[in-house]
């Protein structure tokens, strides 16, 4: 009976021509566009929670305390919420890694008079802090420590970078919504011309005795197959740009994002795009049911 | 079998109405062979039509099966015309699809396994003299042959009412013969059937129950 249904699901494409290739093609490039955003935006996500991760809020000190005394400030500066770890750095451990970052212009930090650099405490905020309010309130508390000359970093401009993200994907949802529009109207379109196309033959598959069912679900399926067609063909045009661009792009993506490769879309992504390929198309067929017979 | 009760049928076209049966009572049992006879435009392809609910009556009731099919619903009637095979005065051949796949359809729409379908098609266009037709598309078929093909869908499902409307409408004495002989074999075989025909001599020659129509109303009923 599938077979059947399939079979007759094929004839009923084959009769819709060439508004069916349009609605074929309009659903290949909805999802195509819908895809090529989820891409950049999927890759835009891993580089801010890279990024997130690598927050680190610096509470410059005013003097240099005594190692006990440093021990009790990271003690206390731990209990505080949000953090989840800190670590002590003297002045002189702040020199030597001054002098590493240097590397053979080290030379230059031997001509100073005194060590410049500051004591400081170097703070990882919790996951739950890794945000731009729970950072700037993490900020703020740890302004308040009396100890405390500046504290620096909040991770704003990850969170630009995450704005930019978000950005993204509401765009690339836009035009997605607009061609996918699109593309329903032409399958609803190419199904209303097979309708039209097989109303004799629809007369008589009831005279003697076809079902309903059997009617109207080839017309399902037909707009499925557009459907599960247009997504097929745009997946394929991803993965070949993807494979195309992904390694002209990746110095400049490691440079900039600090991403070591541009990342396919996941499968959950893929699977996304199928089925809403299959559903644009079904929903297109199932809308144009023929009508009854009085 | 099918029992009418006081059937009307009366069709509107545009502000005209054109009675086509009046007052129409009649019984047919179980296995019996039935010629309905009368001149064109008496009203007998309307009468088959209310069988199969093509169409349902003006006034009165038609019962098929025991079934009153004014009450019937949509789903039902889909079951009640599987159980009753159908040649129709216009063959009603779907276009696109060769004679093979015209007999074929009646039973893929049944859920029928592919093996046997090609088994019953065969056999069925045997039996109307079409096997050399099988790949032919319902254009290239002369009326006769359409009708045949027709007669083979009707008859692939082995349906225990067969309503024949005209088959041997534009077919030579020889081929009408064949028809003729098929639909007795069929009717042989436990098959009700109902042959409408307005050869008033083929009803004689049948020698079988016969009415006659004649201007909607029923007006004899022997045999
Ligand atoms: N669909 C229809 N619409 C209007 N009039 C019809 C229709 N079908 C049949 N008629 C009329 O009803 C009468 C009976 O027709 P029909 O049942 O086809 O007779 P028969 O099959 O005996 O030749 C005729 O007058 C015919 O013109
Ligand atoms: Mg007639």
């Amino acid at each position: 009976m599938l077979g059947f249904l399939i079979g007759e699901a094929l004839r009923d494409l084959r009769r819709a021509g060439r508004v069916a290739v349009s609605a074929i093609v309009l659903i290949t490039l909805s999802l195509a566009a819908l895809g090529g955003f989820w891409l950049l935006s999927a890759n835009l996500e891993r580089a801010v929670a890279r990024w997130r991760e690598r927050v680190r809020i610096i509470v410059y000190l005013k003097r240099e305390p005594a190692p006990a005394e440093a021990k009790a400030l990271v003690e206390q500066v731990q209990a505080v919420p949000g953090v989840a770890g800190v670590l002590y750095i003297g002045k002189a451990e702040a020199l030597a890694s001054l002098r590493q970052l240097l590397g053979k212009d080290a030379s230059v930090v031997a001509q100073l008079p005194a060590n410049p650099l500051p004591a400081s405490l170097e703070v990882t905020p919790a996951a739950a802090a890794a945000t731009p309010e729970g950072a700037r309130a993490l900020v703020e508390r740890l302004s308040t420590l009396p100890e405390a000359d500046e504290v620096a970093g909040s991770g704003d401009w990850v969170e630009r970078l995450s704005q930019w993200q978000r950005l993204l994907t509401t765009i690339g949802l836009g035009i997605g919504i607009v061609l996918a529009a699109a593309a329903f109207l032409t399958v609803t379109t190419a199904t209303t011309l097979i309708l039209h196309a097989r109303r004799e033959e629809t007369e008589i598959m009831r005279l003697v005795g076809a079902t309903e069912a059997t009617i109207w679900l080839p017309l399902l399926l037909q707009g499925t197959m557009q459907g599960l067609i247009g997504a097929v063909l745009a997946l394929a045009a991803l993965v070949a740009t993807h494979s195309l661009v992904a390694p002209r792009l990746e110095p400049l993506v490691s440079i900039t994002l600090g991403l070591p490769d541009l990342a396919f879309l996941p499968p959950v992504n893929v699977l996304a795009l199928v089925l809403t390929g299959a559903l644009l198309g079904g929903m297109g067929g199932w809308l144009v049911r023929p009508g009854r017979e009085p | 079998m099918i029992e009418l009760h006081r059937v009307s049928k009366v069709y509107s076209v545009g502000p005209v109405k054109v009675p086509a049966l009046s007052d129409v009572s009649l019984r047919v049992n179980k296995g019996e062979f039935v010629v309905l006879t009368g001149a064109s435009g008496a009203g007998k392809t309307t009468l088959l039509r209310l069988l199969y609910r093509d169409d349902l009556p003006s006034d009165g009731d038609v019962e098929v099966f025991g079934h009153d099919l004014g009450a019937l619903k949509h789903r039902d009637v889909a079951a009640l015309r599987r159980s009753i095979g159908v040649v129709f005065q216009d063959a009603k051949l779907l276009p696109v699809r060769t004679v093979y796949e015209n007999v074929a359809f009646v039973l893929r729409v049944l859920g029928t396994p592919k093996r046997e379908i090609t088994q019953r098609v065969f056999d069925a266009l045997r039996v109307v003299g079409l096997s050399s037709r099988a790949q032919a598309y319902p254009a290239q078929l002369s009326q006769g042959e359409a009708q045949r093909a027709s007669l083979a869908r009707a008859i692939v499902r082995k349906p225990p009412l067969l309503l024949a409307d005209e088959p041997t409408g534009n077919l030579d004495e020889a081929m009408e013969d064949e028809i003729l002989g098929t639909l007795r074999d069929i009717w042989a075989g436990g098959t009700t059937v109902v042959l409408a025909t307005h050869q008033t001599y083929l009803a004689q020659a049948l020698r079988r129950r016969t009415l006659t129509l004649q201007s909607g109303r029923l007006v004899k009923d022997e045999g």
